[in-house]
């Protein structure tokens, strides 16, 4: 996996081929390889936080999955007990650069959006859950192709990431594979 | 033996009686017939060698594995999801095991439409019954029947709806429900298993990772492909070149006419990569109060067959399936957001998945995208197949329903719609099912490189080859003249055979 990468593309608003391409389908891709190599090497490496991020944008992120996932069942793992964020690296990290260089991008829209698009004088990371759901409900909404775009694309990114987890897995009653035990399985 | 040329930075040339390209149900079965029959045959397959071990029932390393793109194929518009197979074995490795033969009503309409009076049922019988005696097909048995299924068809039968229980190609099944991932205990008969090993025991010569980059022709006849070997992750590596008598491509209805526009043959009528049709689907979600773990066993056994009759409209029509997916595509198919959206997670072990599978009258095209970039697919749904779709969505409501549903989803983007017990159904006829509206896959995409006797509507002849280039065949779902309305499994397959039969009863003329 290459170092850290500038956080600064989000600026450039003209990368739509990112957010088109990464809606429905950059589910499959992100399901892909959350468990190929960048994660399982975070893993066996015992990388703590993510890499591919910078930090700020790590945080934007980690909300933004927060709220996608919350849920009223206390046994739901909480987002930052799990390995959700390094496994969404993981994805990115096995992503076309064309693709991935855009996430800084979609995140810092989604950071500023409200400020931007919603004469809302808060960013979303400091904004309260309730205020960052109705945030996000103005993205699904909008009118804007590339804010709904963007939505879909994290949105997905954030429920690969998740509901791969081992440990979201009693919540839903997902039994998992019977092959558990194989050596690299 | 089955090279891996992903892992060889030298250069290879090679020379063959036939090159097959595309290892999955056309491909596969032409090689090994070629073979068998006494022929030199190179198989080019440009996905890896995964085999059983590697199938670790995990969807987040699986389906980056065994799909074309890591599964992020879609139309242009972003759509419509394309799931394709890109593995030795092809889309056979992941597909659900349904097999059927090409309805009668189909072949007639073949027959009377385009030309093609050789695809009559008599036929095509030897073929047909020697891909289904290769592939071990046989009745699924009413203890192979699992819960999904058995809802399903519980539902249907209280509406009076037609269905049956079909033919697989699994042999000693464990019922464990990952065919979707590849099968960990080779029960599944896919090419991996059957016909790829078949035509290695011939002595074909098998590449993986071979990557397909143009064919050439020469005076009308082919004479070469060219191409380099690619790594799991991408990376290129040596080049290689197959001198071969004959071609027969079988990458599939993106990848053939992809490579055949590239190569700049056989579009004389300009239909290579037209006629695009997909099968479109989309799934209804019924939500129970029992936990059925839709996941396990066969996934799909039921079929309803209620609302295509082939035998008054050959054109239109669509069928109902039994569906599963696994937590983490669930989740990215089931639309919304937060608590409401964790809610109907939580129920996900009881959940049942029933999709309609439309029968499109629908075309759309490939187009190249130069010698390294992808296929640009566009298919804009018709009005009339949309019209289809919905009213489907309101017959699976009914059959969950009537199966016990509590709740029916209906994956309406952004938000879904999700219907209680009595709720007026028509909703669904009211919103429609726009191009964009749903969440919408396919697995089949088919009919680029038609076939038919008018060379002006058609890229090849009545038995594969193209019009224009004489030896280079397809073998693949590019070939059917319309779209199928049925699974695909058996008919590529038999056309893979047919045409493997054609080139071996015709060897003289090729060799000259």
């Amino acid at each position: 996996m290459s170092g850290p990468r500038h956080d600064d593309s989000w600026r450039r608003l003209t990368r739509r081929a990112f957010l088109r391409n990464a809606g429905l389908t950059a589910s499959l891709v992100a399901l892909a390889q959350l468990r190929v190599a960048p994660a399982a090497l975070a893993a066996a490496e015992g990388v703590a936080g993510p890499s591919v991020l910078s930090p700020q944008s790590a945080e934007i992120l980690t909300q933004i999955v927060e709220r996608m996932v919350d849920s009223e069942d206390p046994r739901a793992p909480a987002v930052r007990e799990t390995r959700t964020l390094a496994a969404i690296e993981g994805v990115l990290g096995q992503l076309d650069p064309a693709l991935t260089s855009d996430v800084p991008f979609a995140l810092g829209l989604f950071e500023w959006g409200p400020f931007v698009f919603d004469l809302t004088f808060s960013r979303f990371t400091q904004m309260t859950p309730a205020e960052q759901d109705e945030s996000i409900r103005c993205w699904m909404n909008s009118r804007l192709e590339l804010r709904r775009l963007a939505y879909a694309a994290l949105r997905n990114l954030a429920f690969i990431g998740y509901y791969s987890q081992d440990g979201t897995w009693p919540e839903i009653g997902y039994q998992g594979p019977l092959l558990r035990g194989r050596a690299g399985a | 033996m089955i090279v891996t040329l992903g892992d060889q930075q030298s250069d290879l040339a090679l020379q063959a009686d036939v090159c097959v390209i595309g290892s999955g149900a056309g491909g596969a079965v032409a090689a090994a017939e070629l073979a068998e029959g006494g022929r030199s045959v190179v198989l080019l397959e440009q996905g890896p060698h995964w085999t059983a071990a590697d199938f670790s029932q995990r969807e987040d390393e699986m389906l980056p594995r065994l799909f074309e793109e890591g599964g992020l194929r879609q139309t242009r518009d972003g759509a419509i999801q394309i799931l394709q197979g890109r593995s030795v074995g092809g889309s056979t490795v992941h597909n659900l095991c349904y097999c059927l033969r090409t309805p009668d009503a189909i072949l007639r309409m073949w027959r009377k439409e385009h030309g093609l009076a050789e695809l009559t049922p008599e036929a095509l019988a030897p073929s047909f019954a020697r891909v289904e005696q290769g592939l071990k097909v046989k009745p699924i048995r009413k203890d192979e029947v699992n819960a999904l299924n058995r809802l399903v068809r519980r539902g249907a039968d209280s509406l009076g709806y037609s269905g049956f229980v079909t033919k697989h190609n699994r042999e000693g099944c464990v019922q464990s429900g990952y065919c979707l991932l590849g099968c960990s205990y080779d029960a599944k008969q896919s090419m991996l298993i059957t016909y790829v090993p078949r035509a290695d025991a011939a002595g074909a010569r098998i590449y993986a990772g071979a990557r397909v980059e143009r064919i050439e022709a020469d005076g009308g006849r082919v004479k070469r492909v060219f191409g380099h070997g690619v790594s799991p992750a991408g990376e290129v590596r040596g080049s290689f070149e197959v001198s071969a008598k004959a071609v027969v491509l079988a990458a599939g209805a993106v990848n053939s006419p992809d490579l055949l526009l590239r190569s700049g043959l056989a579009n004389g009528s300009g239909q290579v990569g037209a006629n695009l049709h997909l099968h479109p689907s989309v799934i209804a979600t019924g939500f129970f109060d029992e936990e059925i773990h839709a996941y396990r066993g066969i996934p799909q056994s039921y079929y309803i067959d209620e609302f295509i009759d082939l035998e008054r409209d050959p054109h239109s029509g669509y069928v109902l399936m039994p569906i599963i997916a696994f937590p983490a595509l669930t989740a990215a198919m089931t639309p919304g957001f937060g608590r409401a959206h964790s809610a109907l997670m939580r129920d996900y072990a009881k959940t049942a998945g029933l999709l309609v599978l439309l029968h499109d009258r629908t075309s759309g095209r490939v187009a190249s995208g130069g010698s390294q970039a992808k296929p640009r697919i566009d298919y804009a749904l018709e009005a009339r197949d949309a019209e289809q779709i919905a009213e489907g969505l309101v017959h699976c409501a009914e059959v969950l329903f009537a199966a016990g549903a509590r709740r029916v989803l209906i994956p309406y983007q952004p938000e879904p719609l999700l219907l209680e017990r009595g709720d007026d159904l028509t909703e669904i006829t009211r919103r429609g099912a726009a191009q964009g509206q749903l969440t919408t896959a396919s697995t089949h995409p088919q009919s680029t490189c038609r076939m038919g006797a008018d060379p002006r509507r058609s890229v090849v002849g009545p038995w594969g080859e193209c019009h224009e280039v004489e030896g280079l065949f397809v073998a693949d779902m590019g070939v059917f003249p319309t779209s199928l309305g049925a699974p695909p499994q058996i008919t590529t397959a038999m056309f893979g055979d047919r045409t493997a039969h054609h080139i071996l009863e015709h060897w003289k003329r090729f060799e000259t």
